[in-house]
């Protein structure tokens, strides 16, 4: 190849690269109403439900506007489940008063009932137990393991969704952590 | 979108599965093709397992001091396995300043190395890719268009699909033009790895413009941005080795002798003299020969250094048609008036067309470790960084050799 072939070679693509990034946001303009559209994704406002807890009382995802809320989604079979639950507790009881709320929604559908709510209140967890009967909840945010947290701002925006052993204390904490101050 | 896979009773999830299977693979593919540039150093092994664990351990550290008083009150959790709390940034920071001490410190070279490690930078992006389409992450704009997938409330641009079909047709070329991971496919040491990060920046320009959320400085995405100044690099460095010729080449040759050896050595280096600048040059050795066919067992070996501007190919035929008015016959390997073979080629590292520089002779034979020792005790060798006196320690050739002292050799330069 010889010089003058390589630099036209290289000079065209270069412009060709330019030219695509300068068109890039006039032929795809972002989509910024990403914050409007409910899907069960980062970044996305979180789909709206309401479910009951054990003492029959409905509880709607709505209600909690203005707060950052957890949603667990567990199962009594879960043991990884019930590792990070107490861990949880421990940091519910720490930033409950300053507004955070944790629902720990249970695939009842996937679940034993009986086993499911003996588990909880032998715990004496103070953050409240809804009861998924339907699956609606597990199918609306796309469930594919236990367990899964998803958290969200108090703007009801998806902050994150882990699944696993993730979202155990320390990182849950620091997360409210960055959330309060940042609402200051 | 499947953030978790099942495999039999097992529940793994998908990102991790991905990268980790794409830096396995790439890793193995590498490692295969190491042993065929010449470039496998096992220092090279080692020190990837202690970068690996330097990245986890200084991830965490990071995010611990990001986070002092979370872990004071709960200490059990800064051995916990999670990734999420890891301080990404800083841990790839650490690790990449020990990756650059430790090959300072074994005399890695960089382009060899870096070419070496191009199957492992073209997997690392398939499984970067696989894992944003496993987990939804990254996902393209709304588009109306027939190949659109339904995702997080719309019909999307199946961004990632266009990456990974890219990238795949990329890395068919690269075994294409490696004929299977056996040759760098150019003869210059870091082409192979410049063209390929090169394509990898237009991939991404390419694709971000699909994407639905962006890093913008004013109205241009940081990536493409990124990517842009990258080609350029690219370019310029391409430009560099193909047309900035070098005019001071300096060139190791063996020459080596089974026919009346000890007059066709000493005219054959005459002989260089007249044409090339010599510069060094060891004293004459009496080796065994190593190609059991030949008639005569002893062979007459030395190396010299030569400097030169001549492009490889044209130097190879040259000292080819040397070896030939000294009545070298092409084939015969057991009557070798002169053969001068090239051994190294500046810090080139490059195996094409059935010529592979260094010579992989040099490690393995004492007839030409043992003269260059000589010659220049701080040679290292350009492929591996390992030096001379190690790679004699390290051969298996355990052949007679001795010093000629009687031929005289004053080349002085």
């Amino acid at each position: 190849m010889t010089k003058k072939t390589y630099t036209l070679i290289a000079l065209m693509s270069l412009i060709l690269s330019l030219t695509w990034i300068i068109l890039t946001p006039i032929l795809f303009p972002g989509v910024d109403a990403q914050q409007e559209i409910s899907a069960p994704h980062e970044g996305f406002l979180a789909p709206q439900f309401s479910l009951e807890s054990t003492e029959n009382i409905v509880h709607a995802l709505d209600d909690y506007n203005g707060q950052p809320v957890l949603i667990f989604f567990w199962a009594s079979w879960c043991s990884i489940c019930k590792r990070i639950m107490p861990d949880l507790q421990q940091v519910y009881e720490t930033y409950q008063p300053e507004g955070f709320e944790i629902l720990a929604v249970n695939a009842t559908n996937q679940d034993s009932f009986t086993d499911a709510v003996n588990y909880f209140t032998s715990q004496d967890y103070t953050y409240k137990m809804l009861l998924d009967t339907q699956g609606e909840v597990t199918s609306q945010y796309q469930l594919h393991a236990f367990p899964t947290s998803v958290l969200l701002g108090p703007d009801g925006v998806i902050i994150d969704v882990v699944i696993g052993t993730g979202m155990n204390g320390a990182y849950l904490s620091t997360q409210l952590d960055q959330l309060f101050s940042n609402g200051d | 979108m499947f953030p978790i896979l099942e495999i039999g009773p097992l529940a793994i999830q998908s990102v991790g599965f991905f990268l980790l299977m794409s830096i396995t693979v790439g890793f193995l593919l590498s490692s295969k093709f190491s042993e065929k540039l010449g470039t496998y150093n096992e220092s090279i092994e080692n020190g990837l397992l202690i970068i690996f664990g330097v990245f986890l351990i200084s991830a965490r550290l990071g995010y611990i001091l990001q986070n002092p008083a979370t872990f004071i009150e709960n200490p059990g959790q800064i051995i916990s396995l999670s990734t999420t709390t890891l301080n990404i940034s800083f841990g790839i920071l650490v690790s990449a300043i020990t990756t650059v001490t430790l090959a300072q410190r074994n005399h890695l070279p960089l382009l060899p190395t870096l070419d070496t490690f191009t199957p492992l930078l073209i997997l690392l992006f398939i499984g970067l890719h696989l894992a944003n389409l496993a987990n939804g992450d990254a996902f393209g704009l709304p588009t109306q268009l027939p190949w659109g997938v339904e995702l997080w409330g719309a019909k999307r641009h199946p961004v990632q699909i266009y990456a990974l079909v890219l990238l795949a047709c990329y890395f068919l070329w690269m075994i294409y033009i490696t004929k299977g991971l056996k040759q760098t496919g150019f003869m210059q040491s870091g082409m192979l790895f410049t063209i390929s990060t090169g394509v990898i920046a237009m991939i991404t320009i390419f694709t971000r413009a699909f994407v639905s959320e962006r890093i913008l400085l004013g109205m241009v995405d940081i990536l493409q941005l990124i990517g842009l100044i990258v080609i350029i690099v690219c370019y310029y460095f391409i430009y560099h080795k193909l047309f900035h010729l070098n005019k001071h080449i300096e060139v190791i040759l063996s020459l080596g002798s089974n026919d009346n050896p000890q007059s066709n050595l000493i005219k054959g280096s005459e002989r260089l003299q007249e044409i090339y600048k010599v510069t060094q040059a060891s004293s004459v050795y009496r080796t065994q020969a190593v190609n059991t066919h030949s008639e005569s067992q002893e062979y007459f070996n030395q190396t010299i250094e030569i400097i030169t501007d001549l492009p490889f190919s044209t130097l190879r035929n040259q000292l080819k048609a040397i070896e030939q008015e000294f009545g070298r016959e092409p084939g015969n390997k057991d009557v070798v008036p002169l053969d001068i073979d090239i051994i190294t080629y500046s810090d080139q590292v490059f195996s094409y067309q059935g010529n592979q520089i260094p010579d992989p002779d040099l490690a393995k034979y004492r007839y030409i470790a043992q003269p260059l020792a000589e010659m220049a005790p701080n040679f290292r060798h350009p492929a591996t960084g390992i030096s001379i006196k190690k790679l004699i320690a390290q051969t298996k050739d355990n052949s007679q050799i001795t010093k000629i002292e009687e031929v005289d050799n004053e080349f002085t330069g």
